[in-house]
């Protein structure tokens, strides 16, 4: 059989078992174990077992666990609402008012959370009902909130991030550092838009609180400090190269820990229910990550990576038409699959392609992340829409058309990381040196 | 015999989440000593075991919790007949696979204490010790996929789709990325 058609008849093995609501790891696993022993010829079992073991016993992934735990502590913490508190008598102002908190809100705890959904319940949960309360605009809060919760997973740290970084064998930090100016770009179109809109519908603004003094202010926001440190102190360790990724995570749970405690809120309940927490989704993700590392041993026997790569180097593509490609197809993948299963399901063979094609990993995995981003507030199963419509009730779809606006502003965030690449490569080459 | 499975399952995952912590201390412990100049040699691969017991002993409490992904679309779609046809064939597929698994783990595990097989990093040890969290995992995780087969096919709704269910009937998202 040539190369093709066993691509294809593991292609559609893998639909097929996807489609029928197989686990993802286990659809990755199966996949690889049939094209071994149909395709390769070579003793499967060992295989199988060298590569969950090697997937698992890795002190790079470890890491995981850790950002998953310090997102799980802060999530039991009072710091929602101790950021609205904070952040709101700055935003007098500012045109579209209260209506930032949705922004800065997700900004800084996706600095703190390494998950969309995470982020986008946990801001959600205090902005909303305050907004409805004042009589802010309902849909301009949904749509800003669905779509500013998926900055969890573009500010570092990152699950997203981790995974990709895990599965293309990249470095987790250089990946963290190129998110921060994306992430930034991203909240200023986020915030721009608001003003804009804003400023277009003055009747649809609710007038602004009575004014604080600046040492009121001051004092509202105090309660901040503990949250800014934790995200100043893992920007300064990342940026100085001070820790590991896996350190630094360490250290992030540590602080987490201290902020809970410092809130009263760190009982032996939330200890522990954020502990299993964490283990659950970590083991859910390395579940993944060794079934795909399973996968593609039947991929380096099969060549089909590389094959690919070659076919579609042999194209002559253009990088933009190559890059505009996968975005449609990341897309569509998006509508039907969760971003860490996208991400892995695709490394192993859309990689060798896009690194053929001359472009950077590292700013392949921002391209990525945003387009899982994108993927969370894409109906039928964007995560972030269902998300919202459990907390408020309304349809998704009418969340999801609520979300466009700032759906445009993240595709213009893709179109400009794509002209730039430099806002992508600028901070990890200036922290870390030019990789090679 | 319902509560002597349900209790190893979350056994298995107090020990992984046992393991978690252990990652925390563990890192913690190694920068400080790093600070006051003490070698932390193989440190890296006490992590790395943990993180593999973490993972393996976890696996049939996450399943059971609704925690492995899936793709619902089409399935969620189905009328409750067809639904349970669909999930019946998931459960088999999951069971064989896992019991393919556990095999391996346990035969290659057993290859290396046969052999007495040592570690190759700075942390010498025979590897069996780690890699029993693998067989452990991998064994209990084809239990559970087997005891849910035995649940759906007696009629009864999966349990991981309910645990779901409550989870997000509570508003607790945390464990969705």
């Amino acid at each position: 059989m040539s190369v093709v058609e066993i691509a294809g008849v593991l292609l559609a093995i893998m639909m097929l078992f996807l489609m029928g609501g197989v686990w993802i790891g286990i659809t990755l696993a199966l996949t690889g174990f049939l094209g071994l022993t149909l395709f390769a010829k070579t003793p499967a079992g060992e295989g199988l077992f060298t590569a969950f073991w090697g997937s698992n016993a890795s002190w790079e992934l470890a890491a995981l666990p850790m950002f998953i735990w310090m997102g799980e502590i802060l999530f039991r913490t009072k710091l929602s609402e101790q950021m609205f508190a904070g952040l709101a008598p700055w935003l007098n102002r500012v045109p579209g008012r209260l209506m930032h908190t949705t922004i800065l809100g997700c900004g800084i705890f996706g600095s703190v959370s390494g998950s969309s959904a995470a982020t986008c319940a946990t801001i959600a949960k205090v902005a909303l009902p305050e907004l409805m309360k004042r009589g802010y605009n309902e849909k301009l809060a949904l749509g800003s909130l669905a779509t500013a919760g998926t900055l969890g997973i573009l500010i570092p740290p990152s699950i997203t991030m981790v995974v990709y970084a895990v599965a293309a064998d990249a470095s987790i930090i250089r990946i963290f550092l190129a998110g921060f100016i994306p992430g930034l770009i991203l909240m200023l179109l986020f915030s721009g838009y608001i003003m804009w809109w804003s400023i277009r519908n003055p009747d649809q603004v609710p007038p602004a609180e009575p004014d604080m003094s600046f040492v009121a202010k001051l004092r509202a926001s105090g309660n901040l400090i503990p949250c800014t440190l934790l995200i100043v102190f893992i920007v300064v360790v990342l940026v100085k190269g001070w820790a590991t990724a896996t350190e630094c995570a360490a250290y992030g749970v540590l602080g987490s820990l201290a902020i809970a405690a410092q809130s009263r809120m760190l009982t032996w309940q939330n200890f522990r229910d954020s502990l299993m927490g964490a283990t659950r989704v970590s083991c859910m993700i390395m579940f993944i990550l060794a079934g795909a590392k399973y996968l593609s041993l039947t991929m380096a026997f099969t060549g089909i990576p590389r094959e690919l790569a070659e076919w579609v180097a042999s194209l002559h593509l253009a990088p933009f038409a190559l890059i505009s490609v996968l975005a449609v197809l990341y897309i569509v993948l998006g509508t039907a699959l969760d971003g860490i299963s996208m991400i892995v399901l695709t490394s192993t063979v859309v990689l060798p392609m896009i690194l053929k094609a001359g472009f950077d990993v590292v700013w392949f995995g921002i391209f990525i992340v945003l387009l899982v981003e994108i993927a969370e507030v894409t109906p039928p199963v964007g995560f972030n829409l269902f998300v919202l419509q459990n907390m408020t009730g309304k349809d998704s779809n009418t969340i999801a058309r609520a979300s466009l606006p700032f759906f445009a502003c993240l595709v213009v965030c893709i179109g400009i990381i794509t002209v730039f690449p430099q806002t992508v490569m600028w901070l990890p080459d200036v922290v870390m040196g030019v990789a090679k | 015999m319902r509560r002597l499975l349900d209790w190893s399952y979350d056994a298995a995952g107090s020990l992984a989440a046992f393991f978690v912590f252990a990652i925390f201390m563990v890192m913690i412990c190694a920068s400080v000593m790093r600070e006051l100049s003490i070698k932390t040699g193989g440190v890296e691969d006490l992590v790395a075991w943990f993180c593999a017991a973490a993972a393996f002993l976890a696996m049939p409490h996450a399943f059971r919790h609704g925690d492995f992904v899936r793709m619902e679309l089409l399935i969620s779609h189905l009328p409750p007949v067809r639904r349970r046809v669909a999930e019946i064939a998931s459960l088999a597929l999951g069971t064989a696979f896992c019991a393919y698994l556990a095999f391996w783990a346990v035969r290659m595990t057993w290859g290396s204490y046969e052999y007495g097989v040592m570690s190759d990093g700075l942390l010498v040890l025979p590897i069996w010790i780690p890699q029993l969290s693998f067989v452990t995992g991998a064994v209990l995780l084809c239990v559970a996929m087997a005891d849910e087969l035995v649940c759906v096919l007696r009629g009864q709704r999966p349990t991981y789709v309910i645990a779901v269910e409550e989870r997000h009937a509570r508003g607790d998202f945390t464990e969705d990325i």
